[in-house]
């Protein structure tokens, strides 16, 4: 039985249209998941062998017993955001001859073999062993390491607990945040050491070893408290997370006044506002806006300020940037709708066009307030701005028509690469680099400004000509309509 | 009005659809019959250009389909849910396609009203997106909205399938009468024998792609198809 659940389980992983399309996504995540675990090696050894030349007057199992809890803490956050909890998966067996309590389990223990749970190993185990081993003993430095390892279990646990719960009280995240806030305060004001309190707690195991079983023991109970709630609550509709909620947002009536291009706006409006994923873009280019704080209060920037034109670029061009790469996979579950009602191709263009041009004016609008910083900032972003609209706007729109892969908008935006293709990863940087094709020769002559006024009349010609380029953005569309919508119902 | 000539479509060296020439007049209700596989949801996609066929043609009112947007002014269809936009409410929906056929909000009202009976009262003005609708339902705004903006072919694929009894014979009788009242072509497709005998006055029956009879519809045509297909 076990092991038909596990041939299943890799069956759905390998044989996910996600997976197959999505080779290049998945080697580059493979890539970055080796590069966090080889940091967290290298880690483990620099906290076994290297805290003493950093720390040379501290003690240092002292010193990690103090941060632990702050690991911990960090580690639950992280966990929260980023782990998945594949609850839904059991959703196809419930109706089969198999017990509830024996799938349950199966999707717990198998849920242990996360790679966030080798973070913690990977990082505590050569520090219990060639520090704390070698100084209190093997045996305590074992059960140390017990301790950790438990600990990292019951972390895991009970975020996963905490999310379903989630569900049931909504307030529950307020509440923890206010709760975590609490103890940062009284920490960072003195009243109560919590790296005082961690020592003490940890320094403990290390005085009588046997207490470590206490982690081992949470390990357990918030197993059991998992099992507990899944045993009682295996209804599909009330373990998905999103549930439907009457609440309808947004309606853009005052776009209805800018005619079929105006619904289409507002369409892909409520497209956006109403999937976590678009709209978790669009809080990115929100925030992303204040991006230029980070450079431009900087001498040492101010001083090579060539680059600023690429911060005007992102600043200005950044939900065209993470929106517009997926043109047409946001709408691949009702894209033979798309084909078949009654707009032409052109108006459809026209819309997303005119609809990246606006968020490009009204990112460009708020960042003139970085003319505070000096009024070539303002320049550069008008540069960046009308390079945008004029050449960089159509040309993400091509290349995102280059096999767009679907995208479910029921599903979220941590770690998901779902729509990520070639395409995708081309994008960003000839977005950045054409501006400096233009741009860079001048520099290097000395002639910045001119370079900028260069850069600007580029962009502006492009924009003059939209019209054009609009009609060639359609007529490639027309030729690949068959090959894309094929390619979305299959997925 | 529909003309189709030399169309086929072949996957991977299996031809799937192989229809030298077929016509379709106007104001005629063409049932398109056939078991799983015989390539009746192929055929319809590749009339509404969403598929481009391996060879030939399918011209509608007389332009190619694959050359022209026009044939979109004036077909209505629904085939699957992915006509529908799910994460709109149907009021939404319904207002979206209005603007596109150019209704005002009263013009959309009055059109809605005579579905009253068959939307039971479970789609208008419910604060309830498309995706969390039943299968039923579902379908129920995707027939309305190909019936939208008086066009004068529809296409619709299993019509029936997942309706209740109720509206299964609602939708009967007002495809009848849109048939009546606006010289509508109607192309159906459907595995209940039953209700495209009743509906269609001409039958096509499809197998592996190709047209194996063509009949107009009789008092014995329910009966000799329920005799193909048991023997089949």
């Amino acid at each position: 039985m076990i092991s038909t659940l596990i041939s299943l389980n890799w069956k759905e992983k390998f044989r996910s249209p996600v997976w197959a399309k999505n080779l290049l996504a998945n080697i580059f995540l493979a890539f970055a998941a080796l590069m966090l675990l080889f940091y967290a090696v290298a880690l483990g050894f620099v906290l076994s062998f290297g805290l003493d030349e950093f720390f040379p007057d501290k003690d240092p199992i002292d010193l990690i017993n103090g941060l632990l809890v702050y690991y911990f803490f960090v580690e639950f956050f992280l966990r929260f955001f980023l782990q998945n909890v594949p609850i839904l998966s059991i959703q196809p067996f419930l109706h089969l001859p198999v017990r509830k309590s024996k799938i349950i389990h199966f999707m717990l223990r198998k849920s242990q073999l996360s790679v966030f749970n080798l973070l913690a190993f990977l990082i505590f185990t050569p520090f219990a062993f060639a520090k704390i081993g070698v100084e209190y003993g093997m045996y305590t430095g074992f059960m140390w390491w017990i301790m950790i390892i438990g600990l990292m279990f019951t972390v895991h646990f009970k975020t996963m607990y905490f999310k379903k719960r989630l569900n049931d009280i909504p307030n529950l995240f307020l509440i923890m945040l206010v709760t975590i806030a609490g103890i940062a305060a009284l920490d960072y004001y003195g009243i109560l050491t919590l790296s005082a309190v961690s020592a003490l707690i940890f320094n403990c195991v290390l005085d009588i070893p046997p207490l470590a079983s206490i982690a081992i023991l949470g390990w357990l109970i918030t197993y059991r408290m998992n099992f507990v709630y899944l045993k009682n609550n295996t209804y599909p509709e009330e373990l998905t997370t999103n549930k439907a909620n009457n609440k309808i947002a947004g309606e853009f009536a005052f776009l209805k006044r800018f005619g079929r291009i105006g619904e289409l706006i507002a369409l892909e409006l409520k497209l956006i506002l109403r999937h976590k994923r678009p709209r978790t873009a669009l809080i990115m280019s929100g925030v992303l806006l204040l991006y230029g704080l980070v450079f431009y209060p900087q001498e040492v920037y101010r001083e090579m300020d060539w680059f600023f034109l690429l911060i005007g670029i992102f600043v200005t061009g950044i939900f065209f940037i993470n929106h517009g790469q997926f043109l047409l996979s946001w709408e691949g579950g009702y894209f033979d709708f798309v084909l078949i009602r009654r707009t032409s191709y052109r108006q459809y263009f026209e819309a997303k066009y005119y609809m990246f041009v606006a968020a490009a004016t009204i990112a460009f609008v708020l960042s003139l307030g970085y003319g505070f910083f000096g009024l070539k900032i303002i320049l550069f972003n008008l540069a960046a701005y009308l390079f945008n609209i004029g050449i960089n706007i159509p040309f993400v729109m091509r290349i995102a028509m280059y096999s767009p892969k679907k995208i479910d908008l029921s599903k979220g935006a941590a770690f998901n690469y779902e729509g990520v293709g070639a395409a995708q990863f081309l994008i960003a940087l000839p977005v950045l680099l054409l501006p400096y094709v233009i741009y860079g020769p001048m520099v290097a002559i000395g002639q910045d400004i001119l370079g900028l006024c260069l850069v600007s009349l580029v962009g502006l010609v492009g924009f003059l000509f939209r019209d054009k380029t609009i009609d060639y953005l359609t007529n490639s569309f027309i030729k690949n309509r068959h090959k894309i919508a094929a390619g979305f119902r299959a997925q | 009005m529909i003309n189709v000539s030399e169309l086929s479509k072949t996957y991977k060296g299996v031809t799937v659809v192989n229809i030298p020439a077929l016509q379709i007049a106007k104001g005629e209700s063409f049932g398109l019959v056939g078991n799983n596989g015989a390539g009746k949801t192929t055929f319809f996609r590749m009339i509404l250009d969403l598929i481009r066929p391996s060879t030939g043609y399918v011209m509608s009112e007389g332009s190619d389909v694959s050359k022209s947007e026009d044939w979109k002014y004036y077909t209505g269809s629904f085939l699957d849910e992915s006509f529908l936009i799910d994460y709109l409410t149907p009021d939404e929906y319904f207002e979206f396609l209005a603007s596109l056929h150019e209704y005002s909000s009263g013009d959309l009202k009055e059109y809605l009203a005579q579905f009253e009976e068959l939307f039971n009262d479970e789609i208008i003005g419910k604060k309830k997106y498309i995706r969390d609708l039943s299968k039923g339902n579902q379908k129920k705004v995707g027939i309305v909205a190909a019936l939208m903006g008086q066009p004068e072919i529809i296409l619709l694929d299993e019509p029936f399938a997942n309706l209740d009894p109720s509206t299964q014979i609602r939708l009967k009788n007002l495809l009848k009468k849109w048939k009546e009242e606006n010289q509508l072509t109607m192309l159906i497709s459907s595995h209940d024998l039953n209700h495209v005998t009743d509906v269609c006055e001409r039958i096509v029956l499809l197998e592996k792609g190709e047209i194996k009879q063509d009949i107009a519809t009789s008092d014995s045509t329910l009966k000799d198809l329920e005799a193909y297909f048991a023997a089949y």
